[in-house]
C-alpha cells in the first residue's frame, strides 16, 4: 500500500525520495559546468538558440540557464543587437493567427 | 595595458581593398598610441539584421588589441568623425583570444551546434 501511494505522489512532490527517475529530470544551465560554453556576443548561432521566433531573449526558465549567465547572455544578445548581427525584433508569419499570441 | 576588442561596421560601397587600408589607418593610431595590436578579421560583407542610415550591408571588421585607453578613445573618436564607419563598439576583454571569432569559423564547433539542435 505505501508503495502504491509513494508511486503516486512521487510525481509531482519535490522531496519524497529517490524514486522519480522519469520525471524530475532539471535540464542544468548550459553555460555551467566541465565542458560549458563560453558566452561570445560574436557567436550568433549560438545566441540564436536563446531567443524566440520574434526575437526576444528566452526566459531563463525555460532554457535553464543560471541567473548569473543569463545575466552574461543577455548583455552578449544586446551586444550583437546593437552591432546588427541580431534584429530586435522580427516580423511573425502570416500563417500565426492574432490571438494566439498576445503582446 | 587592458585588452579590448572593436568592431566597426563600414559601408557596403567600400570595396575590401578600401576595407584594409581603413583598417590599417584604425591600426595605426593604435601603434601611434603605443598600444599592440593582437589581431584583425575581416568578416567581410554581411548583411545587416536592420537598416543602419539607410543601409543593407556592410563590411564588418574585429580588431583587437591590447592599448592604453587614451589610444582607444583616439581610435573612436576617428571612427565617429569616418563617414564610412556606420557603426563601432569596443569591449573590454579578460584575455585575448585564440581562435577565430566564431563567426567566421566556419569548422567544427558549429556543425556540433547543428548536432545539437536537430536532436
Amino acid at each position: 500500500m505505501s508503495e502504491h501511494d509513494s508511486k503516486e505522489s512521487g510525481g509531482r512532490s519535490e522531496g519524497a525520495g529517490g524514486k522519480r527517475t522519469f520525471f524530475k529530470r532539471r535540464k542544468s544551465c548550459p553555460f555551467t559546468g566541465p565542458n560549458a560554453r563560453l558566452i561570445d556576443w560574436k557567436d550568433v548561432r549560438m545566441l540564436n538558440r536563446f531567443i524566440s521566433e520574434r526575437g526576444k531573449i528566452m526566459p531563463s526558465r525555460i532554457t535553464s540557464v543560471s541567473t548569473k549567465k543569463q545575466r552574461e547572455l543577455s548583455q552578449a544578445i544586446k551586444r550583437a543587437r546593437y552591432m546588427a548581427l541580431l534584429s530586435a525584433t522580427k516580423q511573425e508569419q502570416e500563417s500565426r493567427s492574432w490571438d494566439s499570441r498576445k503582446g | 595595458m587592458p585588452y579590448y576588442e572593436t568592431v566597426f561596421i563600414a559601408r557596403q560601397e567600400l570595396t575590401s581593398k578600401q576595407v584594409e587600408e581603413l583598417t590599417d589607418g584604425f591600426v595605426k593610431m593604435i601603434k601611434d598610441g603605443g598600444g599592440k595590436v593582437a589581431k584583425t578579421e575581416q568578416w567581410g560583407l554581411r548583411t545587416l539584421a536592420y537598416r543602419i542610415n539607410k543601409n543593407r550591408k556592410g563590411h564588418y571588421v574585429l580588431i583587437e588589441t591590447d592599448t592604453p585607453s587614451a589610444a582607444l578613445l583616439e581610435m573612436e573618436r576617428q571612427m565617429r568623425i569616418h563617414e564610412d564607419v556606420l557603426r563601432h563598439m569596443s569591449v573590454r576583454l579578460e584575455e585575448l583570444s585564440k581562435t577565430p571569432s566564431p563567426l567566421i569559423d566556419k569548422s567544427g564547433r558549429d556543425e556540433d551546434n547543428n548536432k545539437e539542435e536537430a536532436a
